[in-house]
Formats: structure tokens, sequence, C-alpha cells
């Protein structure tokens, strides 16, 4: 139970250090803390390959893309400049926010999994059972995602499709 | 109670042969590279110069510690012990040698032996690129900049490649921990013989995420000062240095333990001295190459990581999982 509480407040400071932060490096690294709360969170409920993949995924790639154009936007930006108007829009996030963490919650109490009752599996979280949960029973969900990810991969590719002769009205933009 | 003496124990003793790993690596570099370049190299201090990295600590622990004044205090402090932690803790799962005997107690010459090690040590050797990206940004300085974004740009790049070319020795040992990989290469043989293009691909990009000649993009000091670290100095400077050469020494250990038998060999001289030797003939390897090569253009950097280095692994890994699985 300590742990759970120690790692608990950590997850959440660093989740309010995101969305209160005034700097947005300061956010990112706000955000790289949760992840890695989360992930030691994983490990205590033996989901070891997930808490890998949590840090090697987010905290290894994601976010050091996220800094990567974070760093590169905020460059030598003053401090001083006047926040953006959001109008009461921070206001519904949280009220949302609030209130979907509540729902889940209540659904989490009402309706447990059945491992809850049946006890987890030996294998549970290791490579191997979170393998044949992937290529077995879950692989249309697999199918899905991967399918998912190919769409955005398509769409970055059209996207940057090299411009076509005739569509190119200003000179010297080959060379670009 | 034994156990956690035991485990403290071995903890103070892998910080100090990483350490002294260190201080060895650099001066062995600093005289390789003289004779390489026909010059002596730093020779003054104590016999054959063995003492230069006693003279370079003190130096660096007595240089004074500037700041910028348009620095962010915090992350430019944060960024150099995020670095070290990172390549500190990636040694925490390689097995230095088989299993001792002492004092009644099966003692394993690893921190820890958990069942994904592999896993593990990528994921720590991930969160390496922060202390380098941080480092650069905190430093408010155009060059820094400049250098943390190559970096991060290129470890990301590489580190895909890198995943690839391990698969392969993770599918043919069927298990990711680190220790079972070397005993499955007792049984199998050395995994580098029918892994030879993966264990090419590691061991380049294993030069690329350390930072290395010819990939030392974000260092280059023709075009961009000394890229991250140009702000830093005294014992800061010193803990990206360190975390630099305790990064190569990881990868020479990993490369060691994953193609080339770990701590395995003929039984003359005690395993740990073989998985000393392997790392040594590795780290050599590393000096060799930097003294050789010149540095890459940077657009050919990423293109050689993308259109050539990840199509080749990702094609024997394929290859690798059909042959594994008795498809072919």
């Amino acid at each position: 139970m300590i742990p759970f509480i120690i790692l608990a407040v950590i997850a959440i400071a660093g989740a309010l250090g995101v969305i209160l932060g005034r700097q947005p490096v300061h956010s990112a690294l706000a955000l790289v803390g949760n992840i890695l709360a989360l992930a030691v969170l994983y490990l205590l409920l033996s989901a070891e390959f997930l808490a890998v993949a949590q840090v090697i995924v987010y905290a290894g790639a994601i976010m050091v893309l996220f800094l990567f154009v974070v760093t590169l936007l905020t460059a030598g930006k003053e401090e001083g400049e006047p926040p953006e108007e959001l109008g009461g829009q921070r206001w519904w996030a949280g009220i949302f926010a609030v209130g979907v963490g509540v729902v889940l919650a209540i659904l989490a109490v009402t309706h447990p999994g059945s491992a809850v009752n049946t006890g987890i599996p030996s294998n549970f979280g290791t490579i191997d059972g979170l393998g044949h949960l992937l290529w077995g029973s879950d692989f249309l969900y697999l199918m899905a995602v991967a399918i998912m990810l190919l769409t955005a991969a398509v769409g970055v590719l059209v996207l940057n499709r090299p411009m076509k002769k005739s569509r190119v009205s200003r000179p010297g933009r080959e060379e670009a | 109670m034994i156990q956690i003496i035991l485990l403290i124990v071995k903890v103070i003793l892998l910080l100090l042969i990483l350490m002294g790993g260190f201080a060895y690596t650099m001066l062995a570099e600093r005289r390789f590279l003289g004779f390489f370049q026909l010059r002596l190299g730093p020779n003054r201090v104590g016999p054959m110069g063995l003492f230069q990295p006693l003279a370079d600590a003190v130096k660096m622990m007595l240089k004074e510690d500037l700041m910028p004044l348009r620095a962010d205090p915090v992350v430019y402090r944060l960024a150099p012990v995020f670095s070290l932690l990172a390549a500190l803790s990636v040694d925490a799962v390689i097995p230095f040698g088989a299993p001792i005997h002492i004092f009644g107690q099966t003692v394993n010459l690893d921190i820890a032996n958990p069942g994904i090690g592999l896993l593990i040590a990528f994921a720590f050797s991930s969160l390496g690129i922060y202390g380098i990206v941080l480092g650069g940004w905190a430093s408010q300085n155009k060059y820094s900049l400049l250098g943390g974004i190559r970096a991060s740009a290129q470890m990301i790049s590489y580190e895909l490649a890198m995943g690839l070319s391990v698969l392969g020795v993770l599918m043919m040992a069927g298990t990711a921990n680190l220790e079972n990989i070397v005993l499955a290469q007792r049984a199998q043989g050395w995994f580098f013989l029918p892994q030879i293009i993966p264990f090419l691909i590691y061991f380049t990009t294993a030069i690329a995420e350390t930072n290395r000649t010819p990939f030392d993009l974000p260092e280059a000091e023709s075009e961009l000062v000394a890229g991250y670290h140009t702000e830093y100095s005294g014992i800061r400077f010193a803990m990206f240095v360190m975390a630099e050469y305790i990064n190569m020494i990881t990868v020479s250990g990993l490369a060691v333990t994953l193609f080339f038998g770990g701590w395995l060999g003929p039984s003359f001289l005690p395993p740990i001295i073989w998985f000393f030797i392997k790392i040594a003939i590795v780290l050599f390897v590393f000096i060799w190459i930097r003294a050789t090569f010149p540095r890459f253009r940077y657009d050919k950097l990423m293109s050689f990581g993308w259109k050539v280095l990840l199509p080749i692994s990702f094609i024997y890994f394929l290859g690798t999982a059909a042959f594994v699985s008795g498809i072919l």
C-alpha cells in the first residue's frame, strides 16, 4: 500500500505539473515523471512487460519527439507573453476530467474484471503471457490498432508527397 | 539480511568498476589516439600516464561551475544528472560473470536478473536522451539547442534499428533474460555467427547511440562548438563525459552478452575476466573507428539510419523469425 501511495502522489504531481507548468519544457518533463510513475505502478501490478513498454515507447520515444518539437518552438521565447484566450475552456476541461474519472471509478468498482475473482494466470504480464493474448484471443484488436497506425503513416506520406511540377506556382520550389 | 548486504556490496562494486572503467577507457582512448596519429598522448602523470585520470578528476572538481545567465536553472542542473543516472542504471541487469559461491551463498554477478532484462536495459538507455536534449535546451544557446535537437532525432532514429537488430538474438535464445541468453549461447554457439548482419547493425547503431565518431553530430566541433555541452564546465561537464564513456562500456557489455557469449570462454581464466577481455576488445574497436572515420553529413546520417539500417535489420528479423519458427 505504501509504494502505491508514493507512486500515486508522484503520478498526480506529474499530471498537475503538466497543466500548471508555465514553460512547455517543464510540462513535458512533468509528463515524463508521470509516465515513469505509472510504469512502476504497472510493475507493482506484476505487468512487467507493459511497464517496460511504457518506458520504451512513451518515455523513450514519444516524449522525446515532444521535446524535439517543444524545444525548437520555445527556444529564446520571452516569459512575459500574454496567455492565449481560452474562454471558459479550462473550467469545462476540469469538470469533464473529474466527471470521467468518477464514472470510471464507479464502473471499476461495480463491474470488476474476471481476474479479481479467478486470480491472474501464472504467466500474466510476461512477454509470453502478453504475446499469447495479443496473437491469440485479442488478435482482432491488435490488427485494428495496426491498421489505424498504418493510416496515420500513410497520411504523413500523402501530406509530405512531392508537389507535381504543374502545381508548383513559385519558381525555385524544387530546391526546397 | 546477508542478501541485502550482498546487494549493497555489489552495487558499490559495480559503481567502482564503471567509474574506473570510465577513467581508464578515456585514458586508453587518448593514448591510442596518440599512437594512431603518430604522437605520444598523455604520458607525463605517473608511469606511462597511468595517473592522468586522477589529475583530470581533481581538475574537473576544482573548476568553476558556470551557468549562463539566461539558462533555465533547474533543468540546466538536472540534465547531466539524468544523463549519468540513465547510463549507470543500464548496467544493473548485465551479468558480469557466472554465478559464484562464497560464504555458502550463490551470488549472481549482476544487481538484478529480471525475466525481461534485455528490455529493461533498452528502457533505461532510451532515457539517456533526456540529459542531452534538456542540457541543450536549458543552456539557451543556439549551438547547444541544435546539438540537443540533433541528438534526439539521431538517437530515436537509430534506436529503432538497434531494437530490431537484437530481436533475432531474443528469438534464437527464446528468452529476454540476459543470463539465459548467455547460457543459450553455451548450447547453440555464439550468436554473432548466425546473426552477423544484426551484429554489425547493432554495433553501428551503438556508436550512433553513444554519439561517437563518425556519428558525433550532436557535438560536432566544426559546426556546433561542442553541441549540447558547450556551456557546461567543471563537474557537470565531467558528468556528461562520464555518461558518454559509461554508455560505451554498457553497449559493449550488451554486445558481448548478446553476440559473443557473455562471460563464456575456456576455463583457464575465470568467467568475469573473459567478460572484461571481450569488453576491452569491443572498446578498442570503438576507439579505432574514432581514429579512422570522418564524420557523417547530417542528412546522410538520417537517410543511412532510416533507408539502410532499418530495412536490413527488419528483413533479417523476419528471416530469423521464419527460421526459428521452423517455416524455412
